[in-house]
């Protein structure tokens, strides 16, 4: 239902579906269970669910607008869907926007591609992965990273809630996450509102929204400058810190294009490979033939001059001794130089990390602050090993581990599909051609598809495919996507329910839930790795199909079964193992699918019968796969990729003209520098709004769900605008009072919520109730929707990664009713 | 004579004609064997595929499994080989 796939079982009688339980014998979510997977059985039979294909009756179109709908066969659905799209394949199949959803079945996201559009018209996953992604797999090949729960001491929070109330397979990290605080493990939490984490943590830092780096800038000072401490064998043996960077900020290279150190004894560069990492200097400024060179450690200590905990302090409203002491508890806690014994192997030991997620780093200054905690938990040595802050990886297939450059791992920020080559005009209504380390930026959609000459397209969309998705909902701008809606001429969706978004749909095709349809599933497991299947567990209701199986008739009515199935093909990793390629004329059913997929990964024994009987084959990782698993590849913790690409593009954009297009957050190091949004409180927007979610509502389209929803209901931390006492009595506002928010953006409004746990500065909004328009009764009208407070725009968009911000500046009104 | 399976994806396989093939060789390395493939415009897969020597950055091609470099089109073929030719398409999104 959500990305992560818990290990269910459900008690069936008579072909009813009575009871969800975690399955105890899958290691992921051990025998546990979140709200979410719980109330699964209220999404399967619930009376608002689409059981028929529709066709809506109601040229007109809009917010509110009922479609009338009226149920059709599958037949007509799919001839109707087949001639329209068809239309569009043969003019220009760039003219498909397409909105994917669906964590879980993320291989049918290749589905555009196969029609040949490149166009992703969705926010979905830019909110929270958009920086972050591309800066794991830059650093350690991971996709997604968190503390290690066996052995870390010292755990500080940022902006996140794995093990406690989201991101990373929250089920069974809430256990592991119990387990280590009974062992006395120590949890940090820094987060404008006391969120879940916060309120569990041993210590609550209320913190001024996206200024999270600034104050683990100041801790990197502390640890740099004042307590000089910091682990200088991790940094100089396995990393790049030593490698010598040049004035212009390039490595400084032989002429056989060879990365040099300082070598201390020879008193002179010489090539990496040439020098004993003893002998390797890892600070210092020296001159070589006319040029002044530094270490890129030597860099960044320069830059961290500047980032004092009183400089610091200013920004975050952190107190400079809060800044320092949780440095000097953390750096004390990380053992530098310690070691561990783990199935016979030793490692560093360094049972203290910070772990960080969307809060943090969803801002327009996302790729900075993404290399800010990874270069702090650097500093310790801690980057995947045992105590430490470990990468997570995509999936079963491991971290993407390959030779770089100099000795290095080599850069993997895209691992979703590889980096696209530049390319003007763009083909793509995103831009992804502009991003080559970056993901998918959907929100710019709301710029260049009402702009699109400006930004060189030479092509406008005329329909739209949303499979599971809520782009009405998700983007930025609300006002802005329901013009982009209205242009479109034809719009077919898949989905379980109404939404926002199906209400402006031509045809409504219905799928199955999980617990009608097949998938082996194995998506970002922290400690484990293997699939687990969901199978059918009851008769599917209604006359729904899967999804799968409804893109694949689509893929033949319009006449690229054999693109889909090759596309397949690669998604799957049946190109490494041929024998179990897709033919590319044959059409699949999804058991016969998945039983391909299943004995690719893990030969003829595994089956997909082997799966219907035994439900899964994950187990835990090893210590091999979990520590440190590309061996003796040194990480970069000077990202000179990332400047390099940097300037690249710069040449590109200036080559056709753009020379005002941004490129100035493609730096090899993080430092501090205002965002838009701190910059916007200039123009009068005095305080922050940031947005939240809980478990309840994470990673799926559960808000409709009855049993998630009356839970929320009685939850007053959904139900309206959070704000401080102090703020309140300031603005003369008391809880239940009207009150609205404005920013650059748009406004919404919402009733006053008084709590102690926010910061002065901020509203708290949450995202959980905020459907603002749909036909499904339970989800209208229920409260405000904050994405109308953001923005698509690139000023508000990280210039390298695409990540968006998701803090916005707001005024604050109160609305006499 | 030895011989290697040819499986073509996407484009390549659009450009070959035909997606599944057996083809034999004496000598040959993976530049040889993208050369003897004909392509239904009266080329061959060298010519679309290869841009100054090396494998253009659009396109793949794996023998065994394992992907070649763009620079390892002199690798020798010993027989028996599974080669896999396709586009490089940007599949996924999102994050």
């Amino acid at each position: 239902m959500c990305l992560h796939g818990c290990g269910i079982r459900v008690q069936v009688v008579d072909g009813v579906a009575l009871k969800i339980e975690g399955d105890p014998t899958n290691p992921d979510n051990l025998g546990k269970l979140c709200p979410k997977g719980n109330a699964g059985l209220s999404r399967l039979y619930d009376s608002t669910r689409v059981l028929h294909p529709l066709k809506r009756t109601n040229p007109k179109k809009g917010p509110g607008v009922d479609p009338q709908w009226k149920e059709i066969t599958w037949e007509e659905a799919y001839s109707t869907v087949a001639r329209e799209l068809g239309r569009i394949r043969a003019e220009d199949p760039r003219k498909l926007l397409c909105s994917l959803g669906d964590f879980q079945r993320i291989l049918l996201w290749g589905w555009p591609a196969a029609f040949g559009s490149p166009n992703f018209f969705t926010s979905l996953g830019n909110y929270c992965g958009g920086s972050y992604h591309p800066v794991n797999g830059s650093i350690d090949g991971s996709f997604a990273a968190v503390n290690d729960y066996e052995y870390c001491n010292y755990w500080i929070q940022i902006g996140s809630g794995d093990g406690f109330s989201a991101h990373l397979h929250l089920s069974g990290s809430a256990k592991r996450m119990a387990d280590a605080r009974m062992r006395g493990m120590k949890v940090i939490s820094l987060d404008p509102r006391c969120s879940i984490a916060s309120a569990k943590a041993d210590e609550w830092i209320p913190i001024v929204p996206g200024t999270d780096r600034a104050f683990v800038l100041g801790m990197a000072h502390v640890l740099v400058h004042e307590l000089k401490r910091f682990d200088r064998e991790f940094l100089r043996d396995r990393t790049n810190a030593p490698y010598l960077v040049t004035e212009d900020g390039n490595l400084y290279k032989d002429a056989g294009g060879k990365a040099q150190v300082w070598d201390t004894r020879a008193k002179a560069p010489r090539s990496w490979d040439a020098v004993p990492a003893a002998d390797m200097s890892l600070e210092g400024t020296f001159t070589h033939h006319g040029r002044n060179l530094r270490t890129g450690f030597q860099v960044w200590k320069d830059m961290l001059s500047s980032h004092t905990p009183e400089q610091m302090s200013e920004v975050t409203t952190i107190p400079a001794e809060t800044i320092r002491r949780i440095a000097r508890e953390f750096v004390d806690a990380a053992q530098i130089g310690a070691t561990i014994e783990i199935e016979g192997k030793t490692y560093p030991f360094r049972p203290a990390a910070l772990n960080y997620y969307r809060g943090s780093q969803s801002h327009s200054n996302g790729l900075f602050d993404n290399l800010t905690y990874k270069l702090f938990n650097m500093l310790v040595g801690n980057i995947d090993v045992p105590g430490g802050h470990l990468g997570v990886p995509l999936d079963h297939r491991g971290f993407f581990v390959s030779p770089g450059e100099d000795g290095m791992l080599k850069p993997e920020p895209h691992q979703l599909h590889p980096a696209p080559p530049f390319k003007y005009p763009p083909d793509s209504t995103h831009l992804m051609e502009w991003f080559p380390i970056g993901f998918d930026a959907g929100q710019l959609n709301t710029e260049t598809l009402l702009n699109p000459r400006k930004y060189g397209l030479n092509y406008e969309p005329e329909a739209m495919l949303i499979y599971h998705a809520n782009p009405l909902w998700n983007m930025p701008e609300t006002d802005k996507v329901e013009k982009i809606m209205a242009k479109m001429k034809f719009v077919v969706t898949i989905d379980i329910q109404h939404t926002d978004s199906t209400e402006w749909a031509d045809i409504f095709l219905p799928a199955h839930t999980y617990l009608e349809s097949y998938l082996l599933n194995c998506l970002e497991p922290p400690a484990v790795t293997g699939h687990a299947l969901r199978q059918p567990v009851v008769e599917p209701v209604g006359d729904t199909r899967d999804a799968f199986d409804i893109l694949t008739e689509l893929s033949e009515r319009l006449g690229f079964l054999d693109d889909w199935n090759d596309l397949l093909n690669m998604v799957c990793g049946f190109v490494a193992k041929p024998k179990y390629l897709l033919d590319p004329e044959k059409r699949y059913t999804p058991e016969e699918f998945w039983d391909i997929y299943a004995r690719s990964v893990y030969g003829e024994d595994k089956n997909l019968e082997w799966f219907k009987e035994h439900g899964h084959a994950v187990r835990y990782r090893t210590a091999e796969e979990t520590y440190m698993p590309y061996g003796s590849l040194r990480i970069p913790f000077y990202l000179d990729f990332f400047k390099r690409t940097g300037d690249e593009m710069r040449k590109k954009f200036d080559e056709v003209g753009l020379k005002d297009w941004p490129v100035d957050n493609y730096q090899a190091l993080p430092f501090w520098k205002n965002s838009q949004v701190i910059e916007d409180g200039k123009d009068g927007y005095e305080y922050y709004a940031i947005t939240f979610k809980e478990s309840l509502h994470t990673f799926a389209d559960t808000m409709v769900m009855p049993w998630l929803s009356e839970v929320s209901d009685k939850d007053p931390v959904h139900g309206g605008v959070l704000i401080n006492p102090v703020t309140a009595k300031k603005l003369g506002l008391r809880s239940g009072d009207r009150l609205r928010l404005t920013s650059p953006a748009g406004s919404i409004e919402g009733n006053a919520q008084v709590v102690e746990g926010i910061h002065p500065q901020v509203v708290g909004v949450s995202n959980t109730l905020t459907r603002y328009v749909s036909t499904n009764y339970r989800s209208k009208d229920r409260g405000t929707h904050f994405n109308r407070l953001l923005t698509g725009a690139m000023k508000y968009t990280d210039s390298a990664t695409g990540g968006l911000e998701s803090t916005a500046r707001v005024k604050i009104e109160r609305i006499v009713v | 004579m030895a011989n290697a399976n040819i499986a073509a994806l996407g484009s390549t396989r659009k450009m070959l004609g035909f997606s599944r093939r057996t083809v034999e060789f004496e000598q040959a390395t993976v530049a040889d064997l993208l050369r003897d493939l004909k392509t239904m415009d009266g080329q061959t897969l060298y010519d679309h595929l290869v841009c100054d020597g090396k494998l253009r950055g659009d396109f793949a091609i794996l023998v065994d499994g394992l992907s070649l470099g763009a620079d390892q089109l002199d690798k020798p073929l010993q027989g028996g080989e599974e080669v896999v030719t396709m586009a490089i398409l940007r599949h996924l999104h999102g994050g």
